[in-house]
């Protein structure tokens, strides 16, 4: 398929489409009423990015395992005796490798399905030229990310994906909550950016400036070398630092994907629209951080430490979020616990090794939690109430909506043969693989293992609460009915997705895709139930917990734990998500805060306070100096004396000891 | 030597000296409106300009080249006054640049505003110091230069003489210049004890080996503290922000977008030698009887640097009042040039001369769109700016440029700077790679008071939508701007400002090449 290959050099259309569908429908979207504010403009552009994503993907797949890599100089530093030899450049390119294709297809399919779908949901809203334009920059930002060739673009677009979730989290910005959410979604997320910033940058350190890795440094952070990518077994570089930089880019991964401990912001980002809570957390923001661990792990690696981290982050969070996931009542919250939980599945398997099936369970993921949201989506368009405990009933008036839920949930449940199975299995015997790696992995298992039960439990719960029974709990619901075609069409595409997309694991090429992305990294890929008995504990904990929920929930029924029961406080503590965001507005404001306006007290009153104190010494001293100049400005000169005093310090005892201790430069 | 090949390559400096006298004659003979004045101002920097650029080898100018090519770069003979370095010569091109910007925009300030030919006289002669400081290579030269500058931007600021505020600026800032200039004297002067001369070519020609240690160590402790007021750094800095904002806007962001840098430059010019003074081998930097200077000096340089771009930073933080912000956020950008000089090398160099250079139009034009926005009636509170860029997209856009640039936002001329200068940092190796990492944290914590502005422009609703018209609720803007723009000169000076934003944020190749030439020159010259 030489003739279809000739695409993967124009992957950069596809971000460059959506910056087109952005600056047209910015500037012209208000004019467009009716187009839907440009709407049907960005549907159209999505579309087209679509089309390509599909042909870059089908191509990669057809011969699967070619790196495709385009690039520009940016701007070059020059080579420095010594220290640099190489000298050092930015560039900016493409590479399109296995993973890139895997993920820009799961990116256009999903951000197409939504750019769709929004069409009638946001139809109501205002600023809708605004929101076409936001979504399409968010569309354009993630694509380039997903084929940035070096790890600096990757960055640029991982900043511009954060911007533009904060204007979308935040679109109903007038909603004081909405404005928050956003808020704190950029603040959170922003933690983790910085941690980001300082693992490229000890990175750099690290391969640019100690041994083999110069080359790497020289080309500008790209991830491949011709057709081989990068490894860093062949660089060399201090261990210890290389542990720390894995750390930090775990931190940014856990900021962007909401991993503990920097989970917090992902449940309050639902303030923003249904549409764009299922695109982050499909495609876009939350697939960042993830993709990020995956890059990493296979074109830099990772220690055997930051493994174990990882591993740690990744195996607890699945099931701490999932049991946050089981008690609340705002069916977008309810999944947006199961997104921090899945996507922990995803870290775990980075953590063990095995990039390529933490990908495998994105691209299912993807497709099933875009459905989820958007099925959620459906039914708070019909009946306008998030609150689980009015609905009830729903399947009737709501056939394929209920369906397409229903289907989800089995993907995520991971029963087979959805799509949720295969991915989340191969994570479970890949990870139970590894197990002698270190004892500690056993626990994180364990966790993993248990969240099975949880995932299918509340999962199922909410499907329960929503569609079965007789009729709304409450009775006020305006009466539900169907979306037209522009929903349901992205329905049926996902469920049919969310059914096939694991299936895929059984067509030969897509494996030796999975396994060329793995496979230049040497590390021996997981596919298929390897371990039966294993796939049978997990099936087995899936179904049991869909029959516990239909026990306490099905037909209707409403569970009620009773007041003296002992899981009440646990409850309580589940209902306050572990008191987490207390206690992070509690350092925000305490801590934080308190430090900036320490420092202001130190300025103003520390500082000043001596300056005063000098003051009076230099008004003794001339009281007629002092009838001539403000006294402001004598401050000033007690200021000078002060701070003349405190170079000095520095300059004639400070430095000195300083050099001794360390010698010259 | 003839006259001509003498005052040739002085082109530039005659141009400016014409231009003042000229102001100051139209001053007399009852010329007085800003449209003509100003015109005067704009011509004249705007040539000088082209001549300095022609100097630095613009091939499509080189018909207005001055300088003989072998007169740049040439090695210090040790007697001159004064020297051409390319690197000065970029320097004397901001400084340029700035006042070009300003008077651009000062054109479109009402005509019969009283003062025209004093404030535009003032800022072609404080430009004409800051020339001279650009080419000095004698101490006392450079100080006598700097003088010049500032005596000439101390009545700027109070040129109004009607605004209690602004005189007490120009006062505070008259007490406080004329206090540092004794300091750095009192330290020439010690140096003059040391070394027996004040060129500065001469001094490094002398190198470590010569000098007694505490006359050395004295005189340049007094030149970093009396210089140190000029860059506005910290703990030097308190006098700057009360001026600042205090000084009529467009003065601002003269101060801030050049007469400022010619403290950075100075740092430059006087401590390049000295910091190439190294002993190797560690022990006491004192042991046999010569002092490894540079990395004492290195080292109260770095820890200057972090101070200033620390407190600047959180000081910024917390200001309500746009103008003091962005004077915050100035001194903390000072912190970032002095890297540069603390590291020392022809890259470092060449950073923290971007970042100059970016410092023009990110901030100076900043103040530039500040003075216009105050103009059509908006408050000085950050919040005042509420709604800002949903009413006029153009302009909030524009001030979203500048201010995404000096947060250092990739894709534009800050993310250039920042990276070149803190790569030149690591590059340095050592303690340099803890300057890096300040900077890099620093830039990250900058991102939230910039940030907040942003929101505020776009995110937030206009005040005076909230309240009645009129109504003094909220101390916030007027109902309505006014209709029309900031006028065709504040436009056009913000448009440029814009445009090299972007423009050398995406290709910085040209410029930063230049630049790197030139930082090498200067370190293998000064070496």
């Amino acid at each position: 398929m030489a003739g279809l290959s000739g695409i993967l050099e124009w992957a950069f259309l596809v971000p460059l489409l959506m910056v087109i569908s952005f600056v047209v429908v910015g500037l012209a979207g208000t004019r467009l009423k009716r187009l839907e504010y440009g709407g049907w403009i960005a549907v159209l552009f999505a579309g087209a990015a679509l089309v390509v994503g599909v042909l870059v993907a089908a191509a990669e797949m057809l011969s699967p395992g070619q790196y495709v890599n385009v690039q520009y100089t940016w701007f070059q530093l020059p080579p420095a005796a010594g220290t640099f030899p190489n000298g050092f450049r930015l560039v900016a390119g493409t590479l399109v490798d296995p993973i890139s294709a895997l993920m820009l297809l799961v990116v256009t399919v999903v951000g197409f399905l939504v750019m769709l779908y929004s069409i009638e949901y946001m139809h109501h809203d205002r600023g809708l030229a605004r929101y076409y334009a936001e979504l399409s920059l968010f569309l354009a930002a993630m694509t380039g990310l997903v084929i940035a060739n070096n790890l600096f673009e990757f960055f640029l677009f991982w900043e511009l994906v954060g911007v533009c979730s904060y204007f979308l989290i935040g679109f109903y910005y007038e909603k004081p909550s909405a404005a928050s959410a956003a808020k704190e979604a950029f603040l959170v997320t922003r933690v983790g950016d910085v941690m980001f910033l300082l693992g490229i940058f000890l990175y750099f350190y690290t391969y640019a400036l100690a041994g083999p890795g110069n080359g790497w440094a020289a080309s500008g952070f790209v991830f491949t070398n011709g057709n081989q990518p990068f490894l860093a077994g062949a660089m060399g570089g201090n261990s210890t630092l290389l542990t720390v930089a894995g750390i930090m880019i775990l931190g940014g991964a856990a900021g962007k994907s909401a991993q503990f401990p920097l989970h917090v912001w992902l449940p309050d980002a639902m303030e923003g629209p249904t549409t764009v809570s299922a695109l982050i957390h499909a495609a876009t923001m939350v697939a960042a951080g993830v993709y990020l661990l995956a890059v990493t792990s296979l074109f830099l690696g990772f220690t055997a430490t930051d493994q174990l981290l990882i591993v740690a982050i990744g195996g607890f969070t699945t099931f701490f979020a999932a049991t946050m996931a089981v008690v609340h009542s705002d069916i977008k919250r309810v999944i947006a616990y199961s997104t921090i939980s899945q996507l922990g599945y995803m870290v775990l398997a980075v953590g063990a090794g095995f990039a390529m099936v933490g990908l495998f369970h994105l691209f299912t993921h993807a497709f099933f939690k875009a459905l989820l949201f958007l099925a959620a989506g459906s039914v708070i368009h019909a009946i306008g109430t998030q609150d689980l405990f009015k609905m009830g009933g729903l399947r009737k008036p709501m056939r394929i909506t209920a369906a397409a839920f229903a289907i989800g949930g089995l993907a995520l449940a991971g029963i087979p043969p959805f799509a949720g199975f295969w991915s989340k299995d191969d994570i479970l015997g890949g990870v139970y693989s590894q197990l002698g790696t270190h004892p500690l992995y056993w626990p994180f298992f364990l966790l993993a293992f248990a969240a099975v039960f949880l995932t299918a439990y509340y999962i199922f719960r909410a499907w329960f609460l929503a569609f079965s029974g007789d009729g709304p709990r409450d009775p006020t619901l305006p009466h539900a009915h169907e979306g037209s075609w522009v929903m349901q069409v992205p329905l049926i595409g996902l469920s049919a997705l969310a059914v096939g997309s694991g299936l895929l694991i059984f067509w030969p090429n897509f494996q030796s895709l999975l396994l060329n992305g793995a496979g230049a990294a040497g590390i021996p890929p997981v596919f298929g139930p390897t371990d039966l008995a294993l796939s049978g504990i997990s099936v087995t904990l899936g179904v049991a917990g869909i029959l516990l929920a239909w026990r306490l929930w099905g037909n209707g029924r409403v569970y009620v734990l009773p007041e003296s029961s002992w899981a009440q406080p646990v409850r309580r503590l589940l209902l306050n998500r572990y008191y987490f965001k207390v206690g992070y507005d509690w350092i925000g404001q305490r801590g934080v805060y308190s430090v900036a306006r320490a420092a202001d007290f130190v300025d103003q009153f520390v500082i000043d306070g001596t300056v005063h104190g000098f003051e009076r010494m230099f008004a003794a001293l001339s009281e007629r100096l002092r009838r001539i100049q403000s006294g402001v400005v004598s401050d000033y000169a007690a200021y000078v004396v002060a701070g003349l005093i405190a170079v000095f310090v520095l300059l004639l005892l400070v430095a000195p000891y300083l050099v001794t201790l360390v010698g010259g430069a | 030597m003839d006259l001509g090949s003498f005052a040739g390559p002085f082109l530039p400096e005659i141009l400016l000296l014409a231009g003042t006298l000229f102001i100051f004659l139209l001053d007399v003979v009852g010329v007085r409106s800003t449209e003509r004045v100003g015109a005067v101002a704009v011509a004249v920097t705007g040539l000088a300009l082209l001549f300095v650029i022609a100097d630095l080898g613009f091939a499509p100018l080189a018909f207005l080249a001055t300088i003989p090519a072998g007169q740049i770069d040439a090695a210090g003979t040790g007697s001159a006054l004064y020297a051409f370095t390319s690197l000065g010569l970029i320097f004397q091109a901001v400084f340029l640049l700035a006042t070009f910007l300003v008077s651009l925009a000062s054109l479109s300030r009402p005509s019969q505003d009283r003062g025209a030919p004093i404030f535009f006289g003032l800022l072609v002669l404080a430009t004409l110091g800051m020339l001279l400081v650009a080419i000095a290579s004698d101490l006392v030269f450079l100080l006598l230069a700097i003088e010049v500058t500032s005596l000439a931007t101390y009545l700027l600021v109070g040129y109004t003489r009607k605004d209690p505020r602004s005189l007490e600026a120009a006062m505070k800032m008259y007490v406080i210049g004329a206090l540092s200039t004794t300091l750095s004297f009192f330290g020439a002067s010690l140096l003059y004890g040391a070394y027996g001369t004040t060129n500065l070519a001469a001094i490094a020609h002398v190198g470590g080996a010569g000098g007694v240690p505490v006359l050395v160590l004295l005189g340049y402790g007094f030149l970093i503290v009396g210089l140190a007021f000029k860059a506005t750094l910290v703990p030097f800095h308190a006098w700057a922000v009360d001026v600042y904002d205090g000084a009529p806007t467009d003065v601002t962001a003269f101060l801030a977008g050049g007469s400022k840098k010619v403290g950075i430059f100075a740092f430059f010019l006087v401590f390049l030698a000295p910091i190439l003074f190294v002993r190797t081998g560690t022990g006491s930097p004192f042991a046999n009887g010569a002092i490894a200077l540079g990395p004492i000096l290195q080292i109260t340089l770095g820890v200057l640097a972090v101070l200033t771009m620390t407190v600047g930073n959180i000081l910024a933080l917390l200001q309500k009042e746009m103008k003091r912000m962005l004077a915050y956020s100035s001194i903390s950008q000072a912190g970032y040039m002095l890297i540069g000089i603390a590291v020392g090398t022809a890259p470092a160099l060449a950073g923290a001369t971007l970042q100059i250079f970016a410092h023009v139009f990110m901030k100076g034009a900043a103040f530039l769109l500040v003075a216009g926005v105050t103009a059509w009636g908006i408050g000085p509170l950050i919040d005042d700016y509420r709604g800002l860029g949903t009413r006029r997209p153009v302009v909030g856009v524009a001030f979203a440029l500048m201010l995404l640039s000096l947060a250092g936002v990739p894709l534009t001329i800050g993310f250039v700077s920042k990276f070149v200068l803190f790569s030149a940092a690591v590059q340095a190796q050592g303690y340099f790679v803890w300057l890096a990492v300040a900077g890099l944290l620093n830039s990250a914590l900058s991102v939230f008071y910039y940030a907040r502005v942003l929101r505020v422009m776009f995110f937030e609703e206009p005040a005076a939508e909230k309240f009645p018209a009129g109504a003094i609720v909220g101390g916030s803007g007027p109902s309505e701007l006014p209709a029309g723009g900031f006028g065709y000169g504040r436009a056009a000076a913000i448009a440029i400002a814009v445009i090299a934003i972007v423009a050398v944020g995406i290709y910085p190749q040209p410029v930063l090449g230049a630049i790197q030439a030139a930082a090498q020159h200067f370190v293998a010259v000064g070496a």
